[in-house]
């Protein structure tokens, strides 16, 4: 299935779409989804006709009211010589150890490749009195083994234990007779994601699949996000509001299900729940 | 400083600390009539950074923190209900503010002005540390003399500086009816005074 996902503004350097995957199938690919018992969490959240209002609470009001100031100060900052102490920052401890790794991952490659030639050699001679040497260089290997997995933990630990506050938008339902053409979702500062829906992935969603049209970083903060679906029957310009409030350093999932869909309706029949995508490992696994 | 316009700590925690019964809680809700302001917990303002930070690189994962300023009136401790976070993205070429009150991002806005300032950096003083310095050296004197109060804290490189652009400084303001503010700079770095000036 070609990727189908078109964000249309996006701005340089936008990480959020680098991260948006492409519309597909999902059924397999999210864990949770698929987990009945982990949809106790979900909740239940409206799809707006209008975006809900919210009070706006005014900030940095020094900094707006003096800006010209604080501008006109930072343009004589920028013509004055910086006075630098060229002192250099100091090293994060683990960038050095890395380097260490990296030769400890090369030397224990080279003594594998060497342990291996002498074991091929080993089988040849195929002597009896050789074995014990054989099991010697099969205990090194181990050895080395066991290290590289000690240096994959390290690894994993530095860069792959910190989870951002991330969005991950699905659709599920079967829609009907209703067309769907089109999914459009807008993030609250005015970030647009258009996707468009193919005959074959209408027809995965009539099946029961499920189709991922988002996956991005976003704020951890209460927002409203937009979404709006295009085909014929559906009224123009018509888009549905749903607040949600990611929660900070994890996925939120919000699972819009068409199967009460009435175009005639717009946006707001569609139904949607969220919930937390739990990446701890499952206790019933153990 | 009990010229300040909050509660100070001590009081905060008692008026947190009181076992409100429900004839209390009605009494409180009808006096304070609808939407009435409750107390919120005032925080010294490094105790904001890591969400603002975790949202600023959602953002922007280059974002750097270019500029705190308290949102809600401060505390005689230097805490304040909400501060404002300002970063600096310049893969985006662009500023935004974070509002953090109560571990919630309360407000989130694109800045409508170029300001480029430097990073503030990540060793700095707590606003409680900087306050308790420019209350030494001028603060105390100035609204003892004058009945001023604290009015607001930024923390920010390079503004008000002329000299010792590496380091971070807060500015605080004293403001007083009828007379000139008073300006007291301290480095965020060693809690030295900078500066002081009236304006």
């Amino acid at each position: 299935m070609e990727p189908t996902c078109h964000p249309s503004r996006r701005s340089p350097g936008d990480h959020r779409f680098g991260a948006a995957l492409a519309l597909g199938l999902l059924v397999l690919t999210v864990p949770g989804l698929a987990a009945p018992a982990r949809a106790q969490s979900e909740t239940e959240v409206a799809v707006e006709k209008l975006r809900p209002q919210r009070e706006k609470h005014p900030t940095l009001v020094f900094l707006k009211q003096n800006r010209d100031f604080i501008r006109y100060r930072f343009d004589q900052l920028r013509l004055k010589a910086l006075q630098g102490r060229g002192d250099a920052g100091a090293i994060d401890p683990r960038y050095l150890a890395y380097s260490r790794m990296l030769a400890g991952i090369l030397a224990a490659g080279d003594s594998i490749e060497v342990a291996d030639d002498a074991r091929q050699r080993q089988v040849l001679l195929a002597s009896i009195t050789e074995l014990g040497g054989l099991e010697a260089q099969l205990d090194l290997m181990d050895r080395t083994l066991a290290e590289q997995r000690a240096r994959l933990g390290i690894l994993q630990e530095d860069f792959t234990g910190h989870q951002k506050t991330a969005l991950i938008v699905v659709l599920s339902g079967d829609p009907g007779s209703a067309a769907l053409d089109s999914f459009t979702l807008t993030l609250e500062d005015g970030a647009r994601v258009d996707v468009a829906v193919t005959a074959e992935q209408h027809e995965s969603l009539r099946q029961g699949g499920v189709l991922q049209v988002f996956h991005g970083f976003v704020e951890p903060r209460e927002q409203v996000v937009e979404v709006a679906f295009g085909g014929a029957g559906w009224p123009a310009g018509d888009a549905g509001f749903v607040t949600l409030a990611p929660e900070r350093d994890r996925i939120t999932l919000l699972r819009l299900d068409l199967s009460r869909v009435r175009p005639a309706e717009g946006a707001a029949s569609i139904r949607a729940r969220t919930w937390l995508h739990d990446t701890r490992p499952d206790s019933r696994d153990g | 400083m009990n010229d300040l316009r909050t509660l100070s700590p001590r009081a905060a925690r008692r008026f947190a600390g009181l076992r409100w019964t429900a004839p209390a809680l009605l009494a409180t809700a009808l006096v304070a009539g609808p939407g009435g302001a409750r107390e919120r917990v005032p925080f010294e303002a490094r105790a904001g950074l890591d969400l603002a930070r975790a949202a600023a690189q959602s953002w922007s994962p280059d974002a750097v923190l270019i500029y705190i300023e308290n949102d809600e009136p401060l505390d005689a401790a230097g805490a304040a209900p909400r501060w404002g976070y300002l970063f600096h993205s310049a893969e985006r070429d662009q500023g935004r503010a974070y509002s953090v009150r109560e571990g919630r991002i309360l407000e989130a806005e694109n800045l409508q002005m170029k300001f480029e300032a430097p990073p503030v950096g990540g060793e700095w003083m707590d606003s409680g540390a900087a306050l308790a310095a420019a209350r030494r050296e001028a603060g105390d004197e100035f609204c003892r003399r004058h009945s001023g109060q604290l009015s607001t804290m930024l923390l920010m490189r390079g503004a008000f500086q002329d000299e010792d652009l590496q380091s971070a400084a807060w500015t605080l303001i004293f403001t007083a009816p009828d007379t000139p503010s008073l300006f007291v700079m301290v480095d965020a770095d060693d809690g030295r005074v900078r500066r002081t000036w009236r304006g």
